[in-house]
């Protein structure tokens, strides 16, 4: 007997994506995740534009992670052009990434996630009953963006930050006002954490090679070779650690490293380098029985409430011992050159990386977003998880289990190109 | 009359014009509980599509199914918006009309696949569209204010002054007079300048002002060492198909 999974639109995602899998003999014969988004072609596009208009075009990759493209841009032309970056610069860029890591998280937590545990089609259909949690929720998500905005200039597509330094650099009034509220928030992203660290998770293993950014002193965010248990290679490697496959049906890039599957992500980060957490988050992921290594992909969710706590504690520490000074953007010498720029963005790593002409016209343009980084052990850990869901028999049941797995991932199909339906086909066929 | 009926739809794009509704954090569950929201897959997994009063529109043709979803939509809706600068210009997605087929062509991986690409399209290229609201994101104010008008039976009011005006407002020095390509005196506001705010110079993401003085922004330009390729891109690139032809004719 044959089933087909296939659904055809998976909503509370970012961006448009469809499953479709095809069981034969209860064994699985086809598992494909893929983008039904229309391709826009950034790479493309970026040819021939000049150094400087990196940041601002690819930023608009993404809407939730547009802080993530801008720096990964800026700092791909910046190694590029040999630009100089103030020790000033690097904080402010690190305080926008930190922005965007609390308000992606408490958005995709509470909005995508939490409804399918709390058996609820939406926050909003959660709000009568749930109101603590979802204003919790828009608390959370306002301090990021008012973190953003205050750096940036602008919640979404921020503009200040440039090559080398930021065009407006925040008052010492406005960093202590920034640190103050954080601080009201602490209880919230703790409850968070706790809430989170509560919910039953269906048991899974996902054994696979778990890569993030790695910084000395600092849970991972914009510098540093990559890790993960077995490895760890410089950020210029990376195609020669993930490779970059086509697949028949899809737009966005699967990519694999010696043909085996890792992944990206909060989970990932959690596992190379807890110990670098805050003192706070640490404290209520091992008081709640956290361990690491973890290996359950659910828990991804839960690494991201704890990052949440962690990321509130980065930007207390940062707007407190930050004493801005008004400094310009270095003047830059425009020559060829080729450069990379990675980030941990709230889904995983990012990679972005460009070939300059001697005029500094790009030349070639690469980017690889960790949604395109993380499709293939999605499927794989779909392909993994089926078997066990099949007993369930209810056709709604089996595909919200899938639906939770894909949502885990917090994948963003805008950046590799959009949402999940679930319809069921069955085929019966002589056996 | 009952609470209006109201969807968000997202066609390609990048969600930040989604995102942007919801990020009114302060005020985003007063007004869920003004309107009837039937549809929003983004956040939501109930989706009805039965008829709608109200439907938002985020992003631009770029595929069969943006294709499909935007007819079905606007069969259904009595007023449709283009939420942000892809559903109104196609913005830089839309920059595909003037890219060399070789530079992306190959970026394509499966040709034959059933997601067929599509012309990068703003929707009223293919649709009536009632409304629109500019920007990449519009301001989440602005988006507010729109729904307030719909529910107070008044009719939203398109700003169209040069985001100059409100700049010189806000205070700001002239990034044109420090000689930044500033788009400022050809776009449209609404914006509170908040990019120039930033010291970042105008894109033009809100589309152009109608009755712009191209020519004396255009020398202004040149005067300034910009030749005519890059202003011609910096015109494009955000303004997408909405660019007036008049404009592109000053240019060599």
């Amino acid at each position: 007997m044959t089933h087909t999974i296939n659904l055809n639109h998976i909503t509370k995602i970012e961006g448009h994506a469809k499953l479709f899998v095809e069981i034969e003999n209860s064994k699985i014969k086809k598992c494909e995740l893929s983008s039904i988004e229309g391709a826009r072609y950034f790479e493309g596009l970026l040819k021939g534009k000049h150094w400087f208009e990196a940041h601002e075009i690819t930023s608009r990759i993404c809407g939730i992670c547009s802080c993530g493209h801008n720096v990964a841009a800026l700092m791909a032309i910046e190694n590029a052009l040999g630009i100089p970056v103030s020790e000033q610069s690097k904080v402010l860029k690190k305080l926008l990434t930190f922005g965007e890591r609390i308000r992606s998280h408490a958005a995709h937590l509470y909005f995508l996630a939490l409804p399918d545990y709390l058996g609820y089609e939406s926050a909003l259909a959660m709000t009568p009953k749930y109101k603590t949690e979802v204003k919790r929720a828009l608390k959370l998500m306002k301090i990021g963006n008012d973190i953003v905005r205050t750096i940036g200039g602008r919640d979404m597509h921020q503009v200040t930050a440039t090559y080398g330094g930021f065009l407006k650099i925040p008052t010492k009034e406005q960093l202590n006002d920034l640190a103050d509220r954080v601080k009201g928030l602490k209880e919230a992203s703790i409850e968070t954490a706790k809430l989170f660290l509560s919910l039953k998770q269906r048991p899974a293993v996902n054994e696979c090679e778990y890569f993030s950014l790695y910084e000395e002193n600092d849970y991972p965010m914009i510098d540093g070779p990559l890790v993960s248990e077995k490895s760890k290679f410089d950020k210029d490697q990376y195609l020669d650690y993930f490779k970059e496959y086509h697949n028949k049906y899809s737009t966005a890039n699967f990519v694999a490293k010696d043909d085996v599957s890792f992944v990206t992500g909060s989970l990932a980060r959690m596992n190379n380098a807890f110990d670098k957490l805050s003192i706070d988050a640490k404290k209520v992921a091992t008081d709640n029985g956290f361990k690491i290594p973890n290996k359950n992909p659910y828990n991804n969710n839960v690494a991201q409430a704890i990052e949440i706590v962690d990321a509130l504690d980065q930007v207390m520490k940062i707007c407190t011992e930050l004493d801005p000074v008004d400094e310009k953007p270095p003047k830059v010498n425009v020559k060829a050159g080729h450069g990379i720029g990675a980030v941990e963005v709230p889904r995983g790593t990012l990679f972005h990386e460009y070939t300059l002409d001697d005029k500094g016209i790009i030349q070639h343009a690469n980017i690889i977003t960790p949604t395109a980084l993380n499709l293939k052990n999605m499927e794989d850990n779909i392909r993994e998880i089926i078997p066990s869901l099949l007993n369930l028999k209810d056709e709604e049941k089996i595909n919200l289990e899938i639906e939770k797995l894909i949502r885990a991932y917090d994948p963003c199909f805008s950046c590799s190109t959009h949402f999940l339906k679930v319809k069921w086909h069955k085929v019966l066929t002589k056996s | 009359m009952g609470k209006p009926k109201v969807g968000v739809y997202g066609l390609t794009g990048c969600a930040g014009c989604q995102l942007t509704i919801i990020f009114n954090e302060d005020e985003i569950l007063d007004l869920i509980d003004l309107v009837d929201l039937k549809a929003f897959p983004f956040i939501k997994s109930h989706n009805e599509d039965e008829t709608f009063d109200l439907v938002f529109c985020e992003g631009l043709v770029a595929s069969n199914e943006d294709l499909v979803t935007l007819k079905k939509v606007r069969d259904k809706a009595k007023i449709l918006v283009a939420l942000g600068a892809c559903a109104h210009t196609g913005c830089i997605p839309a920059y595909r009309h003037w890219t060399l087929k070789e530079n992306y062509e190959h970026l394509l991986y499966d040709k034959n696949h059933d997601i067929q690409d599509q012309e990068p399209t703003p929707i009223d290229a293919h649709v009536k569209v009632d409304f629109t609201i500019p920007g990449c994101p519009p301001d989440g104010k602005e988006i507010l204010n729109f729904v307030k008008d719909i529910l107070n039976g008044k009719t939203p009011k398109k700003y169209n002054n040069p985001v100059c005006i409100e700049c010189r407002r806000n205070n700001n020095d002239c990034l044109l007079i420090e000689g930044k390509p500033c788009m400022g005196p050809i776009t449209a506001g609404g914006c509170h300048s908040v990019c120039i705010n930033g010291g970042f110079e105008c894109w033009g993401c809100r589309g152009p002002t109608g009755d712009a003085n191209y020519e004396a922004w255009i020398n202004d330009l040149r005067s300034k060492g910009f030749d005519d390729n890059f202003i011609k891109t910096r015109m494009k690139i955000f303004a997408g198909l909405k660019m007036e032809e008049s404009a592109f004719k000053i240019l060599k």
